[in-house]
Parts: structure tokens; C-alpha cells; sequence
């Protein structure tokens, strides 16, 4: 994963993508226990949002390094990449509000736990919703915080219906 | 305490003391499951592909009741 931070900071001093933060279930992790996931999920803003191809600079960087493309993903070192460009405000205000980590000496931007949950909501599998209780139990987020960015986002009806679901004791 | 509730308990205990691992621990364990997972996956893949093709239980009914 380590590798995965510095081709991504590298990425960035080098105007290939403009931000990145680490989201999904690898962001989970630096808030609760660690979960089962086949890849990387990182969320990216690119420095010209209107081209149609928006990751062929991103896929062309790293294959220039030796890192090759593995069905939607990059495979870097250890773990499949996927390359997610900001989908929606939400994503956009998640990408822009990251924190930096110190991921074994090298700065890596994650997801901050609020917004994780928030995505999860908006997504609304199973699995995102056991993310969000995850994320609760871990106390790394209050369902003040959830409910705050569910209304500034459109997901208030969808909080209300997760609460009666699962937190209405 | 029942012995179930003294299982649950220990489970608890477990699964707290991994949410306490440094974020780079819990990844190298998520690694370790990926890679095991991964081996089942193609392990399965490896049996499907060289078990002979056979129709299931519906299909051989279906055939049955058109005769």
C-alpha cells in the first residue's frame, strides 16, 4: 500500500490528477477492523474534468511505470487500483475535506469517516450499511455529523430510513 | 454466564483488539485475506473449467416432460 501513496502523491507533483483521497473499504480500516476487499477504491479530480477520456493520463502514467491495467483497475504492487473520478458534490466535498495520513512515512490521503459513512449511504448495499455501523460503533463519527452532511447532500429521507432501520433500539 | 454468552464475548474481545491495530496492520491483513481469497477463486475456477458440463435438475425435468 505504500507504493500505492507515494505513485499517487507522484501523480500529483507530476498535474496527472489534481487531488486523491482513499475511500472504500480501505479507508474503512483506519477506522475500524480490518475487512475483506479485493481492491483499492481511490477517488480522484482530474485537471481537465470536460475530456471524455478523463483517465487516460492517469492509466498512461502509471503504465509509463511499469504498472499495468488489470480489468478497471491498475495493479499496483500488491493491490488492484481503481480509479474513481468525483461522481457527484458529495464526492467532491469527501475528495476536498480529506485527511492526510502517515501511511509507514509517506503522506496518503484518506476519506474522512463522516464522509465515508455519507458515501455509503448514498451507495446503499448491504455492505454500506454495515460500513455505517462500523463506522458508528467505532466512534470515529456521530450520527449528528451523518445526519448534518445527509441534509446538505439530499440524503435525509435516506438517513431517517436507515435510523428506524437499524438504530431505533 | 452461559458458554455462548462467554463465546460472544471473547469474539467481541477479538475483533475490538483488531479495530486497535495501526491502520497499516489491519491493511496487511486485508492483504493476507485477499490473497487467500484469491486462491480459493481460481482454485474453483480451475474445477469448473475441467468438470464435465452437466445439465442441471430443472433443465433434465423440462426435457423429460416434453417427451
Amino acid at each position: 500500500m505504500k507504493e500505492v501513496a507515494e505513485l499517487l502523491n507522484a501523480m500529483c507533483s507530476a498535474g496527472v490528477i489534481r487531488e486523491y483521497a482513499l475511500f472504500g473499504a480501505i479507508a474503512q480500516m483506519r477506522y475500524t477492523e480490518p475487512v475483506a476487499t479485493p481492491d483499492t477504491e481511490v477517488l480522484v479530480a482530474v485537471p481537465d474534468p470536460q475530456r471524455l477520456d478523463l483517465l487516460k493520463p492517469s492509466y498512461e502514467y502509471c503504465a509509463a511505470r511499469g504498472y499495468q491495467p488489470e480489468d478497471e483497475t491498475v495493479r499496483i504492487g500488491a493491490w488492484p487500483v481503481q480509479f474513481v473520478p468525483f461522481f457527484n458534490p458529495l464526492a467532491e466535498e469527501a475528495l476536498e475535506r480529506a485527511e492526510i495520513d502517515n501511511f509507514e512515512g509517506v503522506a496518503f490521503r484518506v476519506v474522512r469517516a463522516d464522509h465515508l459513512a455519507a458515501i455509503a449511504l448514498s451507495s446503499g448495499r448491504a455492505k454500506d450499511y454495515a460500513r455505517i455501523l462500523g463506522l458508528l460503533e467505532s466512534g470515529s463519527v456521530t450520527r449528528e455529523q451523518i445526519a448534518r452532511l445527509a441534509a446538505r447532500h439530499g440524503l435525509a429521507d435516506a438517513w431517517t430510513r436507515f435510523q428506524a432501520r437499524f438504530l431505533n433500539e | 454466564m452461559s458458554e455462548t454468552q462467554k463465546l460472544l464475548e471473547r469474539q467481541a474481545g477479538w475483533q475490538k483488539g483488531r479495530a486497535a491495530l495501526t491502520w497499516s496492520e489491519k491493511i496487511r491483513m486485508a492483504e493476507a485475506v485477499r490473497e487467500s481469497v484469491a486462491q480459493l477463486r481460481r482454485a474453483r475456477l480451475l474445477r469448473l473449467r475441467s468438470a464435465p458440463l452437466k445439465p442441471s435438475t430443472t433443465v433434465l425435468r423440462k426435457l423429460e416432460n416434453r417427451k
